[in-house]
């Protein structure tokens, strides 16, 4: 093949994608679809169930204040802290929970396999940024709100190219 | 009085007026995170000294103070892309040490992450190659059609990089409803997609000019060296761990192993693009192979102990071949965790490589030899 062949068919082939479909999300007007509602954990079968590791949900009526997650976490982020709760719950004696600095989250989900008593979980919510460091730590109660997230792109592949439709 | 030690580079050298030493990196960015001194005289290179560490976050001890579970999410972190394939000898290793039998479905569902990984890697680095070559289409394209593929692994894993999905004892989670019919259309597309960059990139005669005959490295050099990989495999050696040495259920499909023989720059760049398509040739066949239920996970017990002894276990990734050494001693922790990675191998060729080439030919170079800084300094 020639040189001047070579390059006529490079062209060739850049032109023809402009008329292409892209891969452009247009973010803060919409948002990825995910699968599932958040990565799960099942302790009696010991497997996960599938979903995004998002901002974690902590059930109050479960969480027993017996300090698995936070020991989990000393050895990947240190980012849960174990404090008290105004509320008292039959089943948490000390009345302490999770709090989690999502200044130091990697979102690795070990503590969620920590949990036995189905009390964490994770969730679709990624938007977590925040003007201070403060903002990133959520306390037991923030941690309760189940987050709204809005999905509405998911990858739609057609003879026009693959697009975030 | 002896003179203090100065780190390379920063000796003061005897006055030569032909040759300048210049320093590349390590905050240029044809460099990535580390330094390579070389010396030109005139426009060409006669002296090159690669200088990595910049970004050692001493991994390898690390491991020795977290159990066997707790290593997982950092021990991924030297090669965030290629998360899985870093984890994979780590993980068989720890298995057999804790005395683990692994559940079919979990050995077929590795494989297909770490085939894709393998193609996500492989895309980010095709990305950096050709805009390092000026070439910014091959920047655009393999960054973009590198969504298709990590879409799947967010559906699968939950996390677009940093998966932490292998673990001692099969994997986290079973695959979403539906995940097969998704991959398998996602795949099929990526396939045709990267077949399309051959006119863009691979056929492209100022392309061929600029890398063939530049940096060449004979097949005894390539052995003698210990490069590994795409790098091996571009020099007429046919070595790939998955044939070599099957682990997880590689002795079941049906791919075959991509060499050329000319070992210069644009057959170490060819070899990875081939490679990704024997790729989607394995997670389809993984895809039918598979068994369609089952568990995916054996349950352990919290704080598992391991078997006194050692194991090393190797597995082939995007670069290379990458190898894990545990020694146990009976304790939560392990004794002793070793990174054995390509990335280091691959760069002890570039000096060999680079004496008398021109300036201008550094990056093809440099670039070619599948080199991530932060993997080597792990």
């Amino acid at each position: 093949m020639g040189t001047a062949t070579g390059i006529i068919r490079a062209l060739n082939s850049g032109i023809k994608h402009i008329a292409l479909k892209r891969f452009t999300l247009r973010y803060p007007e919409e948002k990825l679809k995910f699968v599932g509602d958040g990565y799960q954990f099942d302790p009696s079968t010991g497997v996960g169930i599938a979903g995004l590791k998002g901002r974690h949900m902590l059930f109050h009526d479960h969480c027993t204040g017996c300090q698995l997650c936070s020991i989990a976490c000393e050895g990947v982020a240190e980012a849960i802290g174990m404090v008290k709760v105004p509320e008292e719950w039959k089943q948490n004696k000390k009345s302490i929970m999770p709090q989690i600095d999502y200044g130091k989250c990697v979102f690795c989900g070990l503590c969620v396999d920590a949990c036995p008593f189905y009390a964490l979980y994770m969730t679709n919510d990624y938007e977590l940024s925040s003007f201070s460091k403060e903002g990133l730590i959520y306390t037991p109660a923030q941690l309760a709100v189940k987050p709204e997230v809005a999905q509405d792109s998911e990858i739609q592949i057609s003879n026009r190219g693959a697009t975030h439709g | 009085m002896s003179s203090p030690t100065l780190p390379p580079g920063l000796a003061i050298q005897k006055a030569d007026e032909r040759i300048m030493t210049l320093n590349v990196g390590p905050q240029h960015p044809g460099s990535g995170h580390m330094r390579i001194i070389v010396q030109i005289d005139g426009d060409y290179i006669v002296a090159c000294d690669p200088d990595p560490g910049y970004v050692h976050r001493g991994e390898e001890k690390m491991a020795e103070y977290r159990n066997y579970t707790l290593n997982v999410p950092h021990l991924e972190r030297p090669v965030i892309h290629d998360s899985c394939n870093i984890l994979y000898p780590y993980v068989l290793a720890a298995e057999e040490l804790l005395g683990l039998e692994i559940p079919e479905r979990a050995k077929y569902i590795r494989v297909i992450a770490s085939e894709l990984n393998r193609c996500i890697y492989t895309q980010y680095w095709l990305a950096i190659y050709g805009i390092f070559l000026g070439h910014s289409t091959m920047f655009m394209w393999p960054a973009g059609d590198r969504e298709l593929l990590i879409d799947l692994m967010e559906k699968m894993t939950g996390a677009r990089v940093t998966h932490s999905y292998f673990i001692p004892g099969g994997i986290r989670n079973d695959l979403p409803a539906n995940f097969e019919d998704v991959c398998l259309r996602q795949v099929n597309y990526f396939e045709k997609r990267i077949k399309e960059y051959a006119d863009v990139f691979y056929n492209n005669p100022i392309l061929i000019s600029r890398t063939e005959n530049t940096g060449v490295l004979t097949r005894e050099n390539a052995i003698k060296l210990g490069t590994t990989g795409s790098v091996l495999r571009a020099s007429g050696v046919d070595y790939d761990v998955r044939k070599k040495e099957p682990y997880d259920v590689y002795d079941e499909l049906d791919f075959e192993t991509n060499v050329m023989k000319s070992g210069d720059s644009y057959a170490r760049s060819r070899i990875p693009w081939l490679d990704m398509m024997e790729s989607c040739r394995i997670i389809r066949d993984a895809l039918q192979k598979m068994p369609k239920s089952g568990s995916v996970r054996v349950k352990l017990k919290p704080n598992p102990k391991g078997e006194i002894g050692s194991v090393y276990k190797r597995i082939e990734s995007g670069r290379g071949a990458l190898g894990c050494y545990i020694v146990s001693d009976k304790k939560v922790e392990p004794y002793r965790v070793k990174l054995s990675v390509p990335s280091f191998r691959n760069l002890i060729a570039l000096p060999h490589l680079l004496i008398g080439e021109k300036l201008g030919n550094m990056p093809s170079v440099y670039w070619s030899l599948n080199y991530w800084p932060v993997e080597a300094d792990r």
